[in-house]
This record gives C-alpha cells, structure tokens and sequence, in this order.
C-alpha cells in the first residue's frame, strides 16, 4: 500500500511539474567536494559523533561518516555539516 | 562575516549540553525553532552556541530531555559592557568619541578635484577659497550648484563641472576642452565669449615674408610674397560694402579667419653652464613622526642636524574612517639627508649632449606647433664659464593672431547720404 502511494505520489509530481522535494518532502543534500555538506528536509538528528551523523528524513535514514565533523549551524529548516566528508549513505 | 558581527552585538552563549537523550535536545530545540550553531561532539557532551533569547528557551527541553546543560562561555558586546559597567569613565569617553564623530561628520574635511590636466589643484583650491569653500566648512553650506556655477564662469576651457559631497569629503569632477587649451597657448587668449559682434583682425605676430594665405572669413590684405612687419594687418575684418558706384556705404563686421604661412627667422640661445654641483650624500637619514590635527602638529623625535645642506621629504596622510570619511587628522612623517655639495666640471662631450638634446627638443616642440624647419645654423660655442647653442632657424609657421580691429570711418559723402536717407525714411513713415 504504501509502496502504491508513494508512486501515486511520484506521478503526481512528475505530471504537475511541481518541485518534488516539496510534494515528495524528499531531503536534499548540497555536498562540496568533502568538506561541506547541506542538508534540507531532514526530520532529526538521530546520532552526531566526531566521525559520524546519522539523520533521520522521510525518506529513510542518513549516514555521513568522516573525520573532525561539525555542525555548523543546526536549524529547523536546514543544516550544515563540515569537516573532512568520506561516505554518505542511504539506509 | 556580517552574520557574526551581528550575532557578537547581540550576544550569545557557548554552552555544554550532557545526558542520555541529547540528540533529542538537539531536535526539541529545532522543533521549537531555537538556532544553534558551531555545535561539535566533546566526549559524551556537546558543545554549541546559542542566543541569549533561545537559552532562556531551553529549561523545559532540558527538563523533558533529562540532560544538563552548562554554560562554558559568555561572548559578545551585552556581556563585554556588563563586565565593564562600573568603568564609568570608559563609557564618557565612547560617548565623547561617538559624539566627536558625530560633530565631525557635518563639515568638510576633503576636497578631492578630478579630472584637472592644465590646472594644477592647488589654483582650484585657491579659486574656490576665494568663494569661500574650503576644509573645515559645514556641509550644510555647501551649495554644489554654486561651485559648479562659478567654475564655469571663471574658465571658459571646462566645459563640464559636477560638485558632489560624499561623507566628508567635497568632489568636484571637471572636464577640460582641450582645443582651448592649443588655442589658448597659441595666443588667441581673450578671444572667447566676447559674442564676435565686434570685427577682428589677423594681424602678423613677427616679422616674414607671406608664403602661402588662404582666406575664410574677412578681407585679405596682403598677397604671396610680401614683406610684413610684426603689428601689419594681414586680414582685416570688415569687409566693405560698396554701392553701385564704387563707393564704401558701410563695412559687414567679421572675426576673421585665414591659414596664413609665413618664412621667419627664430633666434635661438641656449646657454649652459660648464660646472655643476654633485650632491654627495651621507648615509644618514634623520625621521621625524608627526600627527596633525589642523594647524598643530605633534611631533616625535625630529629632523634637525647640524649639517650645513640637508635634502628634506615628506609625506602625509590623511585619516578616514571609510572610504570618504575624512577627518581633520593626519599622520606623516619628515626625513633628512645630508649632503656635500661638490662642485664638478662638464666635459666637452657632455656638455654637448646636454645642449643638443635641449636643441632637438625645442625642434620637436615647433614641429608639434605645425613649424617647419628650412635652414638651421644653429652651433655650439664654449667660452670660459659657460658653453653657448645659438645661430639662426630658418622657418616656414604660422603666423597672424586675432586682434580687435579698429573700426574704419565712412567716407563722408557716403556717410551724410546714408543718414539722410534714413531721415527721409522716417520723415516717410510718420
């Protein structure tokens, strides 16, 4: 059922033409090079170590490992991590 | 950049958040729309910077979350000036400060003149201190339209003025004509804005022979190959009307205009002199720092010395909190060094150079000026103190120079018939 509602959704944007991350409230990461990374559309932060952030979002959770990690600013609408950025996963 | 600036004015607090749930206080925060920033792991803790507002948010989070959440740092100006509260002095002078400021920022402090290439600024300057613009006046006064006004009627060769004030600072933006700049050095000065009503003559500015006279405007009084003398009309600008019988009736004012070439001789002399003073310099430099604030100066440590001859610099700059912030002080500094002088003598070669280079110079100058060398005898002559370039340059130039003319009576006859008819015509009318 949700598998169904999901590409119901996916439809739906794809023929309205509206902005997907707003329909689908998919998350939407901006990474430069391996030092920066931002994110939007994320639900929380689930765990944040030096090497580590894992963010919770509608779309499943998100692992960003590295080294020297930083929260830049940490905001209800988007955030920023820095440091020196090795893998970002999808789980 | 800013964005930090703003945030040390307001103020903000780095604090320590420790417990079993804090990543749930990280989302309570951003759920309530509480912003934190620079937030980095430190063992089981965090640390994080946070408003002073959003801290004052934070107790019920810390409850329902159950960490703990510890201040390590104050920053910013709010906790800055509590800190120094009872420093009342200190708070007189930056309110004396930000009040002299204040006060200093409705005068002038700077005149900047742009644009400027046959006038030096300082007769800029001098002109508009005459009207009475000048440092240390208020903006207020200041009437740009005015500046702008006066600088157009006192030089008839800037064609464009803009005044503006910018901070402290007065700028005056000037466009030159730079054709009445040749003309004006080519001796036609006075000529301009006089309406031409009146008739002008090109009369012969040297004595020479007429080579070649091509007439645009006026009559032409004088033909190829005649001998003129400095003062002869060469064109005159009236031009008589005759009537019928041949008689001149009166005469049609005109400046006159006409390419006239004439063959002169041009006397050169150049003198130069066979010694020279060499300067020969210690290897001692005296510095004096000074500040300036208006006429007084404030100096540290100094530039006298007990040497007879001494070369003398200096510079100075004036202090502006922005770009055209200026105030009335400036920083600077004066250096001495002496010198030896010693007195040496040209060798034959050298003097030569120096006379024959000033010589191709002065040819270079005349041929910019449209003359044309024809014969040159011009030689080098030692004697005992000082060496000589003269002789004699035979030039094809141009020559006249425009001259009011003298207004040329009527004939008599013609004159009394005229006046009568013009009685007649009035005894007609009425």
């Amino acid at each position: 059922m949700a598998l169904f509602m999901n590409s119901l959704k996916h439809r739906i944007a794809e023929a309205s033409g509206l902005p997907k991350d707003v329909l689908l409230g998919q998350p939407i990461l901006t990474v430069l090079g391996c030092m920066e990374v931002g994110i939007e559309n994320y639900r929380g932060i689930i765990e944040y170590t030096d090497d580590l952030v894992r963010l919770q979002t509608k779309a499943g959770q998100i692992r960003i490992a590295g080294k020297a990690l930083h929260i830049e600013y940490y905001t209800n609408d988007d955030m920023k991590v820095t440091g020196h950025i090795t893998s970002i996963e999808y789980q | 950049m800013l964005q930090r600036a703003f945030q040390y004015v307001r103020g903000y607090l780095r604090i320590r958040v420790a417990g079993y749930g804090t990543e749930r206080f990280l989302n309570a925060c951003r759920h309530r729309g509480i912003k934190l920033w620079d937030m980095k792991p430190c063992g089981d803790s965090y640390e994080m910077s946070i408003s002073i507002s959003g801290f004052r948010r934070i107790r019920p989070i810390v409850r329902k979350t159950g960490t703990k959440a510890v201040i390590v740092s104050r920053v910013g100006l709010p906790f800055f000036l509590y800190s120094y509260r009872k420093r009342k002095l200190f708070f007189v002078g930056a309110a004396a400060c930000l009040l002299f400021i204040f006060a200093l920022s409705r005068f002038i402090w700077s005149i900047d003149i742009r644009g400027n290439l046959a006038r030096t600024d300082e007769t800029l300057l001098e002109f508009l201190e005459s009207r009475d613009v000048k440092n240390g006046m208020r903006i207020s006064d200041i009437n740009c339209g005015q500046i702008v006004k006066d600088i157009r009627k006192e030089y008839n060769d800037i064609i464009w003025v803009s005044a503006s004030v910018e901070g402290t600072r007065l700028i005056v933006q000037i466009k030159e004509n730079q054709d009445a700049i040749q003309a004006r050095s080519s001796g036609e000065e006075g000529m301009e804005g006089e309406g031409f009503t009146d008739p002008v003559d090109i009369v012969a500015d040297k004595d020479c022979v007429i080579t070649d006279i091509i007439t645009r405007k006026g009559v032409p009084m004088v033909k190829e190959g005649a001998q003129v003398k400095e003062g002869d009309i060469l064109v005159s600008g009236q031009v008589p009307v005759n009537n019928d019988a041949g008689e001149t009736v009166s005469y049609h004012y005109q400046e006159s205009d006409a390419d006239i070439t004439g063959q002169a001789s041009i006397e050169y002399l150049d003198s130069q002199s066979l010694s020279y003073e060499e300067k020969k310099r210690y290897d001692i430099k005296r510095m004096e720092y000074y500040v300036r604030i208006a006429d007084f100066r404030f100096c540290f440590a100094g530039i006298r010395n007990e040497y007879e001859h001494f070369e003398q610099y200096s510079r100075e700059e004036q202090v502006k909190l922005f770009d055209n912030f200026y105030l009335p002080i400036y920083f600077g500094s004066r250096w001495a060094i002496p010198y030896e002088p010693e007195e040496k003598a040209y060798k034959q070669e050298e003097y030569q150079r120096l006379l024959s280079g000033r010589f191709f110079q002065y040819c270079e100058d005349l041929e910019k000026k449209g003359v044309e060398i024809i014969e040159n005898d011009v030689k080098i002559y030692r004697g005992k103190e000082s060496a000589e370039a003269k002789g004699i340059l035979t030039v094809a130039m141009p020559v006249g120079t425009k001259k009011p003319s003298a207004l040329a009576e009527l004939p008599e006859d013609g004159a009394e018939g005229q006046t009568g008819e013009e009685d007649g015509n009035d005894g007609n009318g009425d």
